[in-house]
């Protein structure tokens, strides 16, 4: 049986494994490597333009492919002529659901099951053909040629309007595409009726497209039976399962290499149609063949975050001690797949001590791109609607926003039955956090500096995040050269937040070499062991530990052959600057190189699996985050002037990396609550009017803040895995738009409970709490 | 990927106005509107007349009069930085710089900016709107967060120019090339509203160009402004702007003019507000009933009404701002 | 409205359908004969206008990183096309193809522009410099250096449109504030989010090409 495709964030059923770890490590105590300030391994390459991402690829030969997309909300293909195309100049090859090739209408192995050309197209976006051409204005003609012809139905693009009992169903049998989920402890009624103050609010946030900058795309060539396809993808091993599902091929026979990705947040952790496309064209075409999707097809079908539709209740006592949550999430993850509202309850669950909780989420199909997995999914939308609630509490009872969240923080997951947390830094996080932010002066000098209509305020959001722990499977293999240089093997794709710079670090660690000197080989189906997808804020914590023990693997053999030579206790001996040493007699040392024994072997290979994760515990990533904003009530412009992100995630394994995340995750949050929104023609055609990175709006550069400050919890979690590490991408962006949503409201008083917080929500929202004054 | 066309660079101002009388030819200024109404298939395009080459129509000099002349390939960052424009009409200096981003001012020219196609995402998009010849406008009844609340006729655009509103303050004028020779038109009247013809924005004819554009001498106490607010930082066309251009003695405004952008389908002047603060010591209540006269006769559509707040206090900050100032 | 008489070039025939069927860059000189697509024969005395063809291959010549290069190409090829999937030059980025991102900045004739949006004909006659271009040999140039310093990047792919941003940034302003080095850097969109270290790297880059290599 061919497994299914990894595309979760979270793993749910029977863990995976890998074989049982012969090295039993102990945690790292002070390291010498891991932790500092290191730039890139690979800046180089991303520097000088040498870095080769899967889009420069040419290859001798090489036809370019193109997509023809239904341009239509809801519609049946009747019928394709491609008679036109065909005679273009320049097109080798036309592919659609109306050409004889059974590939073409198979099920297509996407993790939404569906046909790679299905005539019944229902969102916007759906490929309809596909071409190869010399170049790729001569596939853009040949797309424009082709003649296909539409019946046209009706649609539904508004969630909300989708269980509407006159709502076109997307799906035979409704919209509802499964019952409500729900999750329930202790007695809400009893908790709201022991609270001081209840309050009861409504939240919506917007459709968020993930638009990484390299587009998605693909180069597919086939030497004999033997496939080859350069993805850009955040994990090589899904492309491949996906790849040969499709075609039906042996997973040997598809080679998926990854090397360098421009970016993917979760859009590329899967085969797309396009791949499939790519490699049946080449075959076809018997020449290599390169699809990149034009933006504007990313912003239709290649996965996006949903919008959300909330609803929380919420009581609280005077002292602070929360009593009751009650919350409703409904959210549509497009015309297929069910992850519409997928974990939008986890921060109401597991965020704050709450011994009273229920929770209810409802999914439903509309005429829209099937969404993806999209950087911590469920997480910031709950806690756009939580963290918005906990400063609403606060202001009610009146106590200080951070002193509500401090008396709090649990110890335990509530939301997984009560069991510890490996460690939690969230009460550091707030503390901390605060204080380096000068929360209380902040605070108090807003208030004070208020004179006319430019207003100050500050706001404070937590989160966590559901994994973030890693787990297996994984191997990794650490190999040593006979003149001591090493090279590292993994499969792992670093998708730019530097996994494969943290791993030579850790290779670093163990064997005391220059982590520049480590050669990586990685995200290569046929040469690299297996990695899960890079996502989730799991890659560190799955890679480190194995990379780890790879190292201590081939670092253990490397000692005994030492020891044997030098006639020591293999126990004394220990590696320092390329050479080896006894701890006891300094005299007794060697030079890798001149080990006899290496010599003659030529390589050590050692080899590292990732060992499964202690059982009956826990293990999240936390987060508090704080900023400063100014309003201008006029107008409702806000200006962001600092941001300071303190997390938990465990053991820093470079700081300016990790830095780099969390600035990086706080950008994507101010864009998530202030600029973005994806903007479907909801009344008349169904169609998506904002379908480029002019009208769907992403932070520049003068969206955020120069002022930005990081402050980790490094608190190694060696509970967790060897390596002491948990995620941090995710737990990055989950509170920010939450916090500049609180700060907003501290400024003018005004709660906009609707993303996003611009002037088109905002200047309104505030002359109507002038109107009220 | 643009579909076919043929290039011609033209080497006379002459001959460029020939090879722009054959049907379906476009000319090419900084190139960066066209290209991208070529990508999104706006328009048919089969010839692209390249303008680029023609020495005569850049630069910026001072004119004979004590105004000055901005040739309309002058590209909108020399706008901003031109001591002969940033000392005498900040104004338009400001507006330039809020253009686009650093790189489409690099490329797009003046005369480029004034004669920009509409941003409306329908007019750009698969929508076979009135503008582009069909029988409705899709903003009317559908997704119209960014659409005009002044002027609307049929069609319900906004003017997308940043320099437009500042030059309309500044009472400039726009001279064109065309097979008949030379003409000027003031600003004011170079936009076509919709009422007119919802199917052109300015009054060039297919085969006529802007050659240049001349600001009158700066009346004596001119104070110019202009300011954007947009839906973020950079990179954004104008949610609601306002270019002033007023004229002060002894703190009262003795003349000029308010002209909104992001407001109607033409760079906007409010001779409302003219009206309620000439004469005046603009004090808060003054801009406040000068910024409501403004919006007296705003026509929200369904998602945009939040322009009329916004532009109230807008208006009014920026009113207060220059008469301090 | 004034409207100056002069009836110059009425009734010279207009070349609806371009000057010329030769598959290069043309120029038709004094007393040349032209044949329009509608079949009319015009005599065109004095249009010297380049004319390139549609659907046709034409020569062009274009200077890149100090190096002439002659290539084919069509009317409607964009500068990044050709420099990616004609010269191999990969460096420069696409990541929108309509303005909107900045990955494909290029300097033309020193001063940052998208590729993009330009077509490869127009680039003709200006030096063009792309990442590449700041190579010395193997050697990073103080612009990268910076990049690499400061963390300025995360999966990297707009990160050669960033440095030539910062490299026109430079070349206009040798020592820019912060405030003039964040609207230097408002047309490139980096959507992993790493603008503050991009903002330090320009200010670190202008610190190395001042010469002032020392301790970041």
């Amino acid at each position: 049986m061919r497994p299914d495709p990894d595309t979760s964030y979270w793993i749910e059923g029977d863990a995976p494994e890998t074989p049982q770890q012969t090295i039993q490590a102990e945690p790292w105590g002070e390291t010498e490597v891991v932790g500092q300030p290191r730039p890139r391994v690979d800046g180089y390459e991303r520097v000088s333009g040498s870095a080769v991402y899967p889009a420069d690829i040419t290859l001798p030969r090489m036809l370019y492919g193109a997509i023809l997309r239904s341009p239509h909300a809801n519609a049946t293909v009747l019928s394709v002529d491609t008679s036109a195309a065909r005679q273009m100049p320049g097109v080798h090859a036309v592919l659609s659901a109306f050409t004889p090739d059974d590939a073409a209408t198979r099920p297509h192995s996407e993790f939404i099951r569906n046909t790679l050309f299905n005539p019944t197209c229902r969102y916007e976006g759906e490929a309809v053909a596909a071409v190869a051409a010399e170049d790729p204005y001569q596939a853009r003609d040949a797309l424009r040629a082709i003649k296909v012809e539409y019946e046209v139905h009706d649609f539904v693009a508004d969630e909300r309007r989708a269980l509407e009992t006159d709502a076109p169903p997307v799906h035979e049998g409704g919209n509802l595409g499964r019952e409500p989920q729900t999750y329930e402890r202790g007695d809400v009624a009893r908790g709201f009726a022991d609270a001081d103050v209840l309050l009861e609010e409504e939240y919506r946030c917007e459709c968020e497209i993930h638009t990484p900058m390299e587009l998605h795309g693909c180069v597919a060539k086939w030497d004999g039976d033997n496939l080859t396809v350069w993805e850009s993808t955040q994990g090589v091993y899904n492309v491949q399962t996906g790849v040969a599902g499709a075609l039906g091929l042996p997973l040997s026979k598809v080679r998926i290499i990854g090397h360098y990705m421009g970016g993917g947040f979760g859009a590329k952790l899967q085969a797309g149609k396009y791949t499939t496309a790519a490699a049946l064209l080449a075959k076809m075409t018997a020449r290599p063949v390169k699809i990149t999707l034009t933006r504007e097809e990313t912003y239709l079908a290649v996965g996006n975050r949903p919008p959300a539709n909330m609803t929380l209740k919420a009581g609280v006592k005077r002292d602070g001690t929360l009593t009751a949550l009650e919350f409703a999430g409904m959210g549509s993850g497009g015309a297929y797949g069910m992850g519409g509202s997928s974990l939008l309850d986890w921060q109401i669950r597991d965020l704050y001590t709450c011994p009273n909780v229920k929770t209810e989420l409802t999914d439903v199909y509309i005429n829209a791109g099937p969404s993806r997995p999209f950087r911590a999914p469920g997480h910031p939308q709950g806690s756009w609607a939580l963290e918005q609630m906990i400063d609403s509490l606060a202001d009610a009872i009146d106590m200080d926003p951070v002193d509500l969240r401090l008396k709090n923080t649990p110890t335990v997951s509530q939301g997984r039955d009560g069991i510890p947390y490996s460690t939690t830094g969230l009460r550091q996080c707030l503390e901390e956090g605060a204080a380096t932010f000068g929360w209380n002066d902040a605070r108090q000098e807003a208030q004070r500096a208020e004179q006319g209509h430019i207003r100050r305020g500050v706001g404070v959001a937590a989160g966590l995040w559901i994994a973030g722990a890693g787990g297996p499977p994984c191997t990794v293999i650490v190999k040593i050269f006979s003149d001591g240089s090493i090279n590292l093997n993994m499969g792992a794709s670093d998708i730019g937040t530097g996994t494969k710079t943290v791993m030579a670090m850790v290779v670093a660690e163990e064997l005391r070499v220059d982590p520049n000197s480590v050669q990586i080989e990685h995200a290569d189906t046929s040469t690299t062991q297996y990695a899960s997808a890079s996502g989730g804020s799991k890659t560190v914590p799955t890679e480190s530990p194995t990379v780890r023990a790879a190292a201590l693997d081939v670092k253990r053999q490397l000692l005994e052959l030492a020891a044997e030579e030098l006639e020591v206790d293999v126990s004394t001996l220990d590696m320092r600057d390329g050479m080896i040493v006894s701890t006891t007699d300094p005299s007794k040392n060697t030079a890798i190189p001149e080990l006899q024994s290496l010599r003659r072997r030529r390589s050590l290979t050692g080899i590292g699996y990732r060992a499964p994760n202690p059982s009956g515990v826990a293990t999240c990533p936390f987060a508090a985050q704080f900023c400063e904003v100014e309003v201008n009530t006029r107008t409702g412009e806000v200006r962001i002037l600092r941001f300071l992100g303190a997390h938990d995630s465990g053991r820093v394994m470079n700081r300016l990396t990790y830095q780099n995340q969390v600035f990086g995750g706080i950008t994507m949050g101010i864009g998530y609550g202030m600029t973005e929104r994806r903007i479907l023609d909801v009344d008349q055609t169904g169609k998506m009017v904002n379908k480029s990175w002019h009208d769907y709006k992403i932070p520049t550069a003068l969206d955020v803040p120069a002022d930005m400050t990081c402050v980790p919890v490094d608190v190694a979690d060696d509970q967790a895995n060897i390596a002491g590490c948990k995620g941090i991408g995710e737990p990055a962006t989950i509170p920010t738009a939450a916090a500049v949503a609180n700060a907003i409201y501290h400024a003018t008083g005004v709660r906009v409970t609707d993303t996003p917080l611009d002037p088109t929500t905002l200047v309104q929202a505030i002359a109507d709490e002038r109107e009220g004054d | 990927m643009l579909p076919q066309f043929t290039y011609v660079r033209a080497q006379s101002l002459e001959d460029a106005v020939t090879h722009l009388s054959s049907d379906g030819a476009r000319v090419h200024a900084g190139g960066s509107d066209l290209l991208g109404c070529l990508r999104d298939e706006v328009f048919d395009c089969h010839k692209v007349v390249s303008i680029s080459q023609l020495a005569e129509l850049h630069g910026v000099t001072r004119t004979s009069s004590g105004g000055v002349r901005i040739g309309a390939l002058a590209k909108v960052a020399e706008v901003v930085t031109d001591p002969l424009i940033h000392d005498a009409y900040r104004g338009l200096a400001q507006a330039a710089s809020e253009v686009a981003s650093p790189q489409l001012r690099n490329q797009g020219t003046i005369g480029g900016n004034i004669c920009q196609k509409p941003r409306c995402w329908y007019y750009r998009g698969e929508f076979n709107c009135l503008r582009k010849g069909g029988s409705t406008c899709y903003a009317l009844a559908g997704e119209s967060q960014f659409h005009c609340v002044l002027g609307g006729y049929g069609c319900y655009i906004v003017h997308p120019s940043d320099t437009a509103p500042a030059l309309v303050s500044l009472a400039a004028t726009v001279h064109i090339a065309g097979p008949r020779g030379t003409r000027s038109v003031p600003i004011d009247e170079f936009h076509v509203p919709p009422r007119q013809d919802p199917q052109r924005e300015t009054v060039l004819e297919p085969n006529e160009i802007v050659t240049h554009i001349e600001l009158p001498p700066p009346p004596t106490g001119l104070r110019s402004s202009y300011r954007k607010v947009r839906a973020r930082g950079s990179w954004d066309f104008a949610l609601a702007g306002v270019a002033l251009a007023l004229t002060l003695d002894g703190g009262s405004v003795t003349g000029g003019r308010v002209v909104l952008s992001g407001a109607a389908p033409v760079p906007w002047r409010s001779r409302e507000a003219e009206e309620v603060i000439t004469g005046q010591r603009v004090d808060a209540a003054v801009a406040a009933q000068a910024a409501a006269a403004a919006m007296q006769d705003a026509m929200p559509l369904k998602r945009n009404g939040y322009k009329v707040p916004l532009f109230k206090g807008l208006i009014e900050e920026e009113l207060l701002k220059i008469s301090r100032a | 409205m004034t409207r100056n008489g002069k009836d110059g070039n009425e009734g010279s025939g207009a070349n609806s359908g371009g000057v010329s069927r030769r598959g290069f860059l043309t120029s038709v000189g004094s007393g040349a004969l032209t044949v329009a697509a509608a079949g009319k024969v015009a005599a065109e005395a004095t249009d010297t206008s380049k004319v390139l063809v549609a659907q046709e291959m034409s020569k062009i010549n274009l200077s890149i990183n100090g190096q002439q290069k002659e290539v084919l190409v069509e009317p409607r090829w964009s500068l990044t096309h050709v420099l990616r999937e004609k010269l191999g030059i990969t460096g420069t980025k696409v990541g929108c193809d309509r303005g909107e991102c900045g990955a494909c900045t290029v300097l033309l004739d020193g001063v940052p522009r998208y590729a993009c949006m330009t077509l490869a004909v127009e680039a003709e006659g200006m030096e063009i410099t792309t990442v590449e271009g700041l190579m010395d040999g193997e050697e990073i140039g103080p612009v990268q250096q910076a990049f690499v310093e400061k963390d300025a990047y995360q999966c990297g792919y707009c990160t050669s449109g960033q440095i030539m941003a910062v490299e026109g940034l430079l070349r206009a302003n040798s020592d820019p504030s912060l405030h003039e080095i964040q609207h230097g850097m408002a047309g490139n969109l980096c959507r992993c989010g790493a603008y503050p270290h991009i903002f330090e790297a320009g200010a670190r880059a202008a610190e190395l090409q001042r010469g002032q290599g020392g301790e970041s």
